[in-house]
């Protein structure tokens, strides 16, 4: 899951993103950044992810770990 | 479950979109989210304009417009329609059927079948079986199949989930028996238990309509909805196409015998164009072969969005070409299907405006 920092960054368009940062501190994290994060992880981890499951979430730590659960 | 129908044939597409055109960028103030968000969703679901009716217009105006330009046209004639079958989710009463209004107000002949069906995004093939299906009886030869929606009337103007994508429109296909030897395969599934996945809460005999239902509330995201205006949660449907309709569509491949690379075009369900793409990508589908360009242009009908996309797309081509077609729905249901014909030379293939 080397890529996923990176394709997450892209995502939320910034230039990083951190274990630690908290997800509703970014301004892009809102449906639609939920959604394109479920298509990429489908893409590249064959892995789904329903929004109930990613609406728990905190950090993109606690993101990582939820797809690498369901791996 | 794999369907198979064979000597039938569609002869004529025509799409019916009304005049009023709504751009995206004019709606953006309706949404409460950043001006940067909503250009971020324009770009990646392919948001530019779409067609929405103006106050007052039913499913039923749009039929009758389709079908009495077919008439006046000459390209169809009263006494040959021997079923009228219209697949759509807003009708214009609980009784009587709206086809039978249809049927009332073109004066067609009272020796037919009038069918209303109600699906939405996977109509246009669950309306072909329906044809087809009529079609083995001796009495039937023609049957007017009609997809059409106004469901902008059920949607919140303040809903970034669904009234950027939302198109209203019809279509009439006329769907024939062929004497020529063709094989049609197809298959469906239905998932009731998604089924809150894409639904207009209150309205029915569930939920009636009164005060209470039409409270407008904002949900945790920012978008303003009420119970009488349809609700979709997004990342369900989603995810249920992505893992449903390559394996759909492979199945289909496999039951005909036909390969992926035979398939002249994949006229698919317009949802919008995020998830083409995605499932283009998924199944190894060039671009170019499945169009993706209905919701940009007029919006998202719900069963009117494959005819009108083999209409705008390949259009008079269909007149002297006959193409090996894939053909896909997935949505509301939920339900998936898919279809593979040969479709063409066709007697019409166009547009026109309510």
């Amino acid at each position: 899951m080397e890529d996923f920092y990176t394709e997450l960054a892209e995502i939320l368009e910034v230039d990083e993103v951190k274990r630690e940062d908290e997800l509703e501190e970014f301004e892009n994290w809102d449906s639609l950044t939920i959604l394109e994060v479920a298509s990429m992880v489908d893409e590249k981890y064959g892995v789904t992810i329903a929004s109930k499951e990613v609406k728990g979430l905190i950090t993109v730590g606690d993101l990582e770990d939820l797809i690498r659960s369901k791996m | 479950m794999n369907l198979q129908y064979r000597n039938k044939k569609i002869s004529g597409i025509l799409a019916v979109v009304p005049q009023n055109e709504v751009r995206f960028d004019d709606e953006v103030e309706n949404y409460n989210f950043s001006v940067k968000q909503s250009m971020k969703l324009k770009k990646i679901m392919g948001y530019d304009r779409h067609r929405i009716v103006t106050e007052g217009t039913c499913v039923s105006d749009l039929a009758i417009c389709g079908l009495k330009y077919l008439l006046d046209e000459g390209l169809i004639y009263k006494d040959e329609i021997d079923a009228l079958v219209l697949m759509t989710q807003t009708p214009d009463y609980f009784m009587p059927p709206t086809s039978n209004v249809i049927q009332g107000k073109l004066d067609l002949k009272q020796d037919m079948v009038c069918l209303d069906v109600k699906q939405g995004c996977a109509g246009y093939l669950v309306g072909l079986m329906q044809s087809f299906s009529l079609l083995e009886q001796d009495a039937i030869n023609k049957v007017a199949l009609v997809n059409g929606d106004v469901l902008s009337r059920k949607t919140s103007p303040q809903d970034r989930n669904t009234f950027p994508l939302i198109g209203d429109g019809a279509a009439v296909t006329i769907v024939e028996k062929n004497p020529g030897n063709s094989e049609i395969f197809a298959n469906i599934k239905m998932d009731g238990s998604h089924r809150n996945a894409l639904i207009i809460p209150a309205g029915g005999l569930k939920m009636p309509s009164n005060q209470d239902t039409a409270v407008m509330k904002m949900d945790e995201e920012g978008n303003s909805r009420c119970l009488d205006h349809w609700f979709m949660d997004g990342m369900a449907v989603f995810n249920f196409v992505v893992n449903e309709v390559p394996p759909m569509i492979n199945n289909l491949m496999e039951f005909s015998g036909v390969g992926l690379e035979d398939v002249d075009y994949f006229m698919f369900h317009q949802p919008n164009k995020f998830m083409l793409q995605r499932l283009a990508d998924k199944m190894d589908v060039s671009y170019d072969k499945m169009p993706y360009n209905i919701v940009e242009n007029f919006g998202n009908s719900s069963g009117a969005t494959i005819p009108t996309n083999i209409a705008f797309n390949l259009g008079d081509k269909l007149l002297n070409h006959s193409y090996l077609t894939c053909l896909a729905g997935f949505g509301v249901g939920l339900t998936a299907s898919s279809m593979l014909m040969r479709i063409g030379p066709l007697d019409f293939c166009r547009m026109i405006e309510y």
